[in-house]
């Protein structure tokens, strides 16, 4: 059964196509990654499903329930969380406070303006969850932008678990990681793979292949192939895409 | 935590002894509008150019109730923290929908509006002459028109305000908002409903302008036409930036020195804006912790030796 859905939606921005026609049913339980060379649509498709801005046409389905339209802060709520192609934390905080935020935002709001902030055991063990998921226990005191590219990204991830999401899309969680550093978020991602619903944007096809269990291929923002990693590296069409062809 | 408090309730006690009464609960006063600004400005992010719309409104509305009515003062003090976070609630509504320079740019155009009507409303507000008759409470047995029982007054609202302040910047809220401040983007993706928040950070700092208002015009009779003037919204603004935008002590320790040099040189020497544009200079070049941070750089240096 399908746990998140799209049926052709689409999203014009002018005249540009940034999304054209996409439909995709992701799983539930599964790892699927939507793959495309740069400027395919992927982030956007992304925005989409996260209510960054509303699609020009078509639906979005989560859990049976139409979610098209829906404004990223109510999104959250549901049960979909995202972490970000480029690196968006909260800077000034300590990492613990930057988990914190996220965790608070899936609790009950009671005290909102006058219970201390420390006051919240079940929030706060949420948030040192998460840091231990993804290895940052030990620096939780330490301030977001003091921490290296590589913790910054495992601090982005964190950030997206400490919402309890049932979905977590990720955009390129290797973005600009060492070939250590991108070992590590692949153990990472495959540690998650099973707890939570994935769908992930990767450029490396190393990562792709090992970790998916379906591969979408974006291309000019229209889906050209759907499949298992092995179906996908046959695919005649994905190979021409990637390798500089124009899609006819 | 302990310690700036202390040094809080020693300066309540000194500070009348070393200068006029009526100065010293300035102070506090404009303390007061300092803590509801900074909520907006050094935890939210914001910068308002707008905080004397609330600062006049409360202090015309409940002015007029006391003189004209005969509204209870205590009563009336309410009434100005309702008409604050009510005009803030306003105010911030239209300004939360843009960011940046053109959210700065609205608040000031919405103070603007606020002004020129009381400017032109002669009738109840008194224009440019402002509205002179405000009366100070009445309680039987305490003299309230003694400027030192006055002061005591104005001292338990600023201690009550601090306490208050202090409870919201170390809630979920005062996360929240400084998350916001940190990274909207971030912030609104994992589910707040970023406008909102920004929008109860205007009321809440509007309700402290509202009550920092009332008191100003009790202490001195009179709403002054500059109160919701862009004059007031800016030394709010600047007092909070001197001082430490970004700790909770940082606009107390600015109406200080704000008020405390406008007060003393301004007898002495006509220009003395001046300095102050020195001290502007000064902090948002080399402190932009204000005085606050200065003060911890000199404790680190000498607790070094």
């Amino acid at each position: 059964m399908s746990l998140l859905e799209t049926r052709s939606i689409t999203k014009s921005f002018g005249a540009l196509t940034a999304v054209n026609g996409v439909s995709l049913a992701i799983e539930a339980g599964s790892l699927h990654s939507i793959i495309g060379p740069n400027g395919a649509g992927k982030t956007t498709l992304f925005n989409l499903l996260t209510g960054t801005f509303p699609p020009t046409s078509g639906r979005i389905i989560f859990d049976q329930m139409e979610i098209t339209g829906t404004p990223a802060s109510r999104i959250a709520h549901l049960g979909l969380a995202r972490s970000y192609q480029r690196t968006t934390v909260f800077p000034a905080f300590s990492l613990f406070d930057n988990v914190w935020v996220s965790s608070f935002s899936r609790s009950k709001r009671s005290g909102l303006a006058w219970r201390n902030a420390n006051t919240y055991p079940e929030v706060a063990e949420r948030a040192n969850q998460a840091l231990r998921d993804v290895g940052l226990e030990n620096k939780s005191k330490q301030l977001a932008r003091e921490i290296s590219h590589g913790e910054q990204r495992q601090l982005e991830l964190a950030i997206a678990l400490a919402a309890a999401p049932r979905v977590l899309l990720l955009d390129e969680p290797a973005a600009g990681l060492s070939p250590e550093e991108t070992r590590k978020m692949v153990a990472l991602v495959r540690a998650l793979k099973g707890r939570y619903t994935i769908v992930l944007i990767e450029h490396k096809m190393d990562i792709i292949m090992s970790v998916s269990d379906r591969i979408s291929v974006m291309h000019f923002g229209s889906l050209i192939a759907e499949g298992t990693p092995a179906e996908i590296q046959k695919n005649p069409e994905v190979r021409r895409a990637y390798l500089g062809g124009v899609a006819v | 935590m302990k310690r700036p408090l202390i040094w809080i309730l020693i300066s309540i006690l000194l500070l009348p002894l070393v200068v006029r009464p009526a100065i010293a609960s300035e102070i506090w006063i404009f303390a007061i509008f300092g803590l509801g600004a900074n909520l907006l400005l050094g935890y939210s992010g914001l910068l308002s150019f707008g905080q004397s719309t609330f600062f006049g409104s409360a202090a015309y509305v409940a002015g007029w109730l006391m003189k004209i009515h005969g509204v209870n003062a205590f009563l009336a003090l309410g009434i100005g923290v309702g008409v604050g976070a009510a005009s803030a609630a306003v105010v911030g509504y239209l300004c939360v929908q843009r960011s940046g320079l053109y959210f700065i740019m609205l608040t000031f155009a919405l103070n603007q509006l606020f002004y020129f009507t009381a400017y032109q409303w002669t009738s109840v507000t008194g224009g440019e002459d402002g509205m002179p008759g405000v009366p100070r409470p009445e309680f039987p047995g305490i003299d309230f028109k003694d400027p030192v029982v006055y002061y005591a007054l104005v001292s338990f609202l600023f201690l009550i305000s601090l306490f208050l302040m202090r409870k919201i910047v170390e809630s979920p809220l005062g996360r929240i908002l400084q998350a916001i401040r940190e990274n909207e983007v971030r912030a609104e993706a994992v589910g707040y409903n970023v406008p909102r928040f920004k929008l109860l950070a205007f009321v809440i700092g509007g309700a402290f302008s509202g009550l920092a208002g009332v008191l100003y015009a009790m202490l001195f009779g009179i709403v002054p036409l500059e109160a919701i003037s862009f004059v007031f919204s800016g030394n709010v603004v600047f007092a909070t930036l001197i001082g430490g935008s970004g700790s909770l002590y940082g606009p107390v320790i600015g109406s200080f020195v704000f008020i405390w040099l406008s007060e003393s040189m301004s007898t002495v020497w006509a220009r003395w804006p001046l300095l102050l544009g020195v001290a502007f200079v000064l902090v948002v070049l080399f402190l932009r912790g204000g005085v606050v941070e200065a003060w911890h750089k000199l404790f680190l240096r000498f607790s070094k030796r």
